[in-house]
C-alpha cells in the first residue's frame, strides 16, 4: 500500500464531504417550512419574523448563504442552533461520542459472540448447532429494533427489574449506573449485528473450507483445528471487516430507533430533533459529521484490509 | 352560585381522581429535602423565559422565575411577586404592590424597575416574545416607586391579574432586559424557587433550591431533575421502575398502562384543552353558516369523546369554553341530526351533498384521528371529506391560519377572554377561522371591561350562543389533562391549564428513594 494511495483516499473523503455539504444545503432549502416561523412559534409577529430572517441571513441568495456557511465550517465553526441558541458543533460532537460509545460496545459484543457462532455453524454444517445458530441469526435479522427493544425493556426492566429501563447517564458522572443503562441498548443493537455477522462468517468459512488449498492442507495431515486457524479463518474473516465497517454506518444512522426508545441523546436522535425543528445549522452539521465519520471508518477498514492481505495492491 | 358550581366541578373531579394525594397533602406537613425527578416528552430547547413555547419549557422557567401572579389549580389567581393589586374604576389602570426584600439569583434586589423593563421587553416586537399578545392591552408601564407598578391599558381589561400569570410573563432583571437579553438563552437569573444547576436541552435539566426564595417555607425539595423522554413508553417504564417520580403529561394509552401499578398514582383533571375543526369563514362553501352548521350537526359528540380522547374527555358544544373556565354557563347541547343537516345543505345550495378536503397535521396524532372520525360521521349527510395529513412543519407553513378546512389543537387558556382573543375575535392574534363577527367582538370587548362576575357570565354566554349558531369551528370534545406520580410524591396535582406545574408545592415522603 503506497502513501500515494492513502493521500488519494483522503482527498476522496474531502471531496465526498464537499458533495454531501452541497446536497444537504440544497435539501434544507427545499424543506417546506420557514426556519424563522419554526423558531418563533405560532405566535410570531410579522416584524419579528422579518427581523429574525435578516438576522439569520435567510434573505441572502442561497449561494451566498452556502459560501458563508462553508467558510465558517472550514474555520471549525459549525454554526449556532436556531433552536437552542447554542453552538451546534460541540452539541453534535458530544452526541456523536455517545453514539460511538454505543456503537463500539455493540461491535465489541458482536465480535466476541458472532465470530465463534459463525465458526461453529460452518464447521458443524448441517448439524443441530448450525441449525440453532442459523435460526437465531434469521430471527435476529428479521426482528426490527423497536420490537426487540420494547420486549427487552418489558422483560428485563418492567418485569424482572434487573436493569434500568431507559435513560442515559454519562460514564463520567456515575460509571456503574452509566454501564447499567447501556446494557439493554447495546444488547438490542448487538442482536442484529450478531445475526448479520455470524451468517457472514459462516458462509465465508463454508466457501473457504471447500477450496483446494484447504483440501491440500488437510491431505498434508495438518489437524483440523490448525487448518481452521492458520488457513481458513484469516481468509474468511477478511470480508467481515468490510461488513463491520458498513455496520458502523448502520450504527450511526439506523440506531435512531434504539436511541429514541432508550432516551439516549446520540447523533441520530439529535438529527431527528433538528429536522423536526427545521434547525438548519444543526441539520447541516449533523449530516456532515455523520458523513465524515462514515468516510473515516471506511477509510480505516480499507487500510486494515490491505494491511491484512498483502496481495491486495492499491495504487 | 355559578362560581360555586364551577369550583365544585373542579374540586369534585380532583377529589375523585387524586383523593390519596390530596389526603396526604392536607394532613401531613410537607417534608423538606430530597431530589425529585419529573419527566417530559419533548426537549426543553428554550430556557429564555420570554421566548418559551412548549410545556417542558414552561415547566423549567416556572421553576427558575416568578411572575407577578400565578394560577391555582382552580384557575383562580394568587399573589406571586405582586402582593396585591387594584384597578381604577374604568379598569384601564392597574396598580400592583410588589413584595419587598426579594432578590434575583445573582443577588441583586428585585424592584419595580425590573417589572417595567421586563414588560417593555415582552412588548417590544424585536424580542419576538410569544407572550406579546397575551399579557393584556398594555400601553404603558410606570414604576411609581420601588414597590409599586402602574399598568396603563389601551382599553378596559378586567383580567389583567390573570394575564400577569402568563407563561411568558416571567420577571427578569432590568439590567438584562435592557442589556444582553440573549444571555438568558443559556443562563437563568430569576427570583424563582429554584436555581439552574445544569442544562442539557435534550437530556437533563437540573435545578436546586434557591436558599433566598421569598417564601422561607417553600420549596420543599432540594433538587429537581427534569428528564427528557422522547419515547412515551420508555417514560412509562421509567415511572414503573421508580426512576421517575412525576410524568408531566401522559397519553391515554400510557395512563391505562400505569394505572394499577403498585406505587404509581395516575392523575386526571378536566380541562379546556381541545382539538377543533376550523372553517375558513371567508372561503366558499364555508362562508355560508348553514354549511358549517350542517357539518357540525353530523357530529356524534359522545362517540368523539370515546374515539378522539379515548374516553378521557368531555363533549364539546362548538364553543371553546367548558366548565373548567370561569364565567361558564352550559347552553343546550348540540345533538347529531342528519335530517336537519341535509336540510341546511339543501338550503345552502348543496342538495346533492358536498365535497371537501380536510387537512390535519401529524402532531399530535389525535388531529388525524379527529379528521377521520368526522369523515365517517359526515358521510351520512352526503358530505364527502377527503382527509389529508402532512408533517407539522409543513402544516404550519402552508395551512395554519391560511387554510379553509383544517384541524387545530389548543391548550386551555387562563380566561375566557384569553381563548376568544387568541382564536375568534376579528383582531385575534391567531384568527384562524377569519370569522370576523362584529357582534361577537363587541360582546367580548364589553366583558373584558366588566368586573361583575354575573354580568360577565351573561356576556360570555351570549358570545357562546352566537358561536354555537354560526360555528366558525367545530369543537367536538375537550381533553382531560393526564399525568402520573409515584405515591411517595405529595402536594402535586394535575393542572387544567397543562402548562402550569407548581412543583414548589411538591414534596417527597420518607418512602422516596434517596438520590445523591
Amino acid at each position: 500500500m503506497s502513501p500515494n494511495y492513502v493521500a488519494k483516499r483522503l482527498v476522496m473523503i474531502v471531496y465526498t464531504l464537499f458533495i454531501v455539504s452541497l446536497i444537504v444545503f440544497a435539501i434544507t432549502q427545499i424543506l417546506p417550512a420557514d426556519a424563522a416561523v419554526m423558531m418563533l412559534g405560532e405566535n410570531a409577529t410579522q416584524d419579528a419574523l422579518a427581523a429574525l430572517r435578516e438576522n439569520m441571513g435567510l434573505n441572502a441568495p442561497v449561494w451566498q448563504q452556502y459560501a458563508i456557511w462553508l467558510g465558517h465550517v472550514l474555520q471549525g465553526d459549525l454554526g449556532t442552533s436556531l433552536r437552542t441558541g447554542q453552538p451546534v458543533g460541540p452539541v453534535m460532537f458530544e452526541a456523536l461520542g455517545r453514539s460511538l460509545l454505543l456503537a463500539f460496545l455493540s461491535i465489541g459484543l458482536m465480535l466476541v459472540l458472532a465470530i465463534p457462532l459463525g465458526i461453529i455453524a460452518a464447521v458443524r454444517r448441517g448439524k443441530i448447532a448450525d441449525m440453532v445458530v442459523s435460526l437465531i441469526s434469521y430471527a435476529g435479522v428479521a426482528l426490527p429494533e423497536f420490537v426487540t427493544a420494547t420486549v427487552a425493556v418489558l422483560v428485563f426492566a418492567d418485569l424482572m427489574k434487573w436493569l434500568p429501563p431507559t435513560g442515559y447517564v454519562p460514564l463520567t458522572e456515575n460509571f456503574a449506573s452509566g454501564i447499567a443503562h447501556l446494557v439493554l441498548p447495546v444488547c438490542v443493537i448487538s442482536v442484529i449485528l450478531i445475526a448479520h455477522v455470524s451468517r457472514m462468517v459462516r458462509s465465508e468459512l463454508v466457501d473457504v473450507l471447500h477450496t483446494d488449498y484447504i483440501r491440500a492442507a488437510r491431505l498434508k495431515g495438518i489437524s483440523r483445528g490448525q487448518v481452521l486457524r492458520r488457513h481458513a479463518l484469516r481468509n474468511a474473516l477478511l470480508p467481515t471487516i468490510t461488513i463491520v465497517a458498513l455496520d458502523v454506518g448502520y450504527l450511526l444512522g439506523g440506531v435512531i430507533v434504539v436511541e429514541e426508545i432508550f432516551a439516549i441523546p446520540g447523533i441520530g436522535r439529535q438529527l431527528i430533533v433538528a429536522i423536526q425543528a427545521r434547525d438548519l445549522p444543526a441539520i447541516q452539521a449533523g449530516v456532515l459529521i455523520m458523513a465524515a465519520t462514515y468516510s473515516i471508518v471506511n477509510f480505516i477498514a480499507d487500510i486494515l484490509y490491505a494491511w491484512l492481505d498483502k496481495r491486495i495492491q492499491y495504487d | 352560585m355559578l362560581e360555586m358550581k364551577r369550583r365544585f366541578f373542579l374540586a369534585g373531579t380532583a377529589a375523585v381522581f387524586a383523593a390519596p394525594a390530596l389526603g396526604l397533602a392536607q394532613t401531613a406537613k410537607p417534608a423538606k429535602g430530597g431530589t425529585l425527578r419529573i419527566s417530559v416528552d419533548q426537549a426543553a430547547s428554550v430556557i429564555h423565559p420570554l421566548l418559551t413555547r412548549v410545556n417542558p419549557e414552561y415547566l423549567v422557567t416556572e421553576l427558575l422565575y416568578s411572575n407577578l401572579t400565578r394560577l391555582k389549580v382552580d384557575m383562580s389567581v394568587e399573589p406571586d411577586l405582586a402582593e396585591s393589586w387594584k384597578p381604577n374604576d374604568g379598569l384601564t389602570e392597574w396598580t400592583f404592590k410588589l413584595r419587598k426584600g426579594v432578590t434575583f439569583h445573582d443577588g441583586s434586589p428585585f424592584t419595580a424597575k425590573d417589572v417595567v423593563a421586563t414588560f417593555k421587553a415582552i412588548l417590544d416586537p424585536a424580542t419576538a416574545s410569544p407572550g406579546r399578545n397575551n399579557v393584556g392591552p398594555i400601553s404603558d408601564i410606570v414604576a411609581v416607586d420601588d414597590t409599586t407598578v402602574l399598568f396603563k391599558l389601551s382599553g378596559a381589561y378586567a383580567d389583567l391579574p390573570v394575564a400577569m400569570a402568563y407563561t411568558n410573563a416571567r420577571i427578569i432583571p432590568a439590567s438584562i432586559a435592557t442589556g444582553d437579553l440573549k444571555s438568558l438563552s443559556t443562563k437563568a437569573v430569576g427570583t424563582g424557587p429554584f436555581k439552574l444547576v445544569s442544562y442539557e436541552p435534550d437530556r437533563l435539566i437540573v435545578v436546586e433550591r434557591n436558599p433566598n426564595y421569598y417564601d422561607p417555607a417553600r420549596p420543599y425539595l432540594d433538587r429537581i431533575e427534569v428528564q427528557v423522554f422522547p419515547d412515551i413508553s420508555a417514560e412509562g417504564s421509567a415511572m414503573i421502575a421508580g426512576n421517575v417520580d412525576i410524568i408531566s403529561t401522559l397519553q391515554p394509552t400510557e395512563y391505562l398502562r400505569l394505572d394499577g401499578n403498585a406505587g404509581v398514582e395516575v392523575l386526571r383533571t378536566p380541562s379546556g384543552q381541545f382539538c377543533n375543526i376550523n372553517f375558513g369563514c371567508d372561503t366558499a362553501p364555508f362562508n355560508d353558516a348553514r354549511v358549517r352548521r350542517a357539518i357540525a350537526l353530523t357530529v356524534d359528540r359522545e362517540a368523539m369523546v370515546n374515539f378522539v380522547t379515548e374516553g378521557f374527555g368531555t363533549p364539546g358544544n362548538d364553543t371553546p369554553l367548558n366548565p373548567s373556565y370561569q364565567f361558564f354557563k352550559a347552553a343546550k347541547q348540540r345533538q347529531k341530526n342528519i335530517a336537519e343537516a341535509k336540510k341546511l345543505l339543501a338550503e345552502a345550495g348543496f342538495p346533492n351533498g358536498l365535497q371537501a378536503t380536510l387537512i390535519a397535521s401529524d402532531r399530535p396524532a389525535v388531529r388525524t384521528q379527529l379528521a377521520v372520525a368526522l369523515k365517517e360521521m359526515a358521510k351520512e349527510a352526503g358530505i364527502t371529506i377527503n382527509v389529508q395529513t402532512m408533517p407539522h412543519a409543513t402544516y404550519l407553513e402552508q395551512v395554519w391560519k391560511k387554510g379553509s378546512f383544517y384541524v387545530g389543537f389548543y391548550n386551555m387558556q387562563p380566561t375566557p377572554d384569553g381563548i376568544f382573543k387568541l382564536l375568534y375575535t376579528s383582531d385575534a392574534s391567531w384568527n384562524e377561522t377569519r370569522w370576523n363577527n362584529k357582534a361577537f367582538d363587541a360582546l367580548v370587548a364589553e366583558a373584558r371591561g366588566t368586573i361583575d362576575a354575573a354580568k360577565r357570565t351573561e356576556l360570555y354566554t351570549k358570545a357562546q350562543e352566537l358561536m354555537n349558531e354560526e360555528v366558525p369551528s367545530i369543537i367536538p370534545s375537550f381533553f382531560d389533562v393526564l399525568s402520573a406520580k409515584r405515591s411517595w410524591v405529595s402536594g402535586y396535582q394535575a393542572h387544567p391549564r397543562a402548562s402550569v406545574f407548581r412543583l414548589d408545592y411538591a414534596s417527597l415522603t420518607d418512602k422516596a428513594p434517596k438520590r445523591g
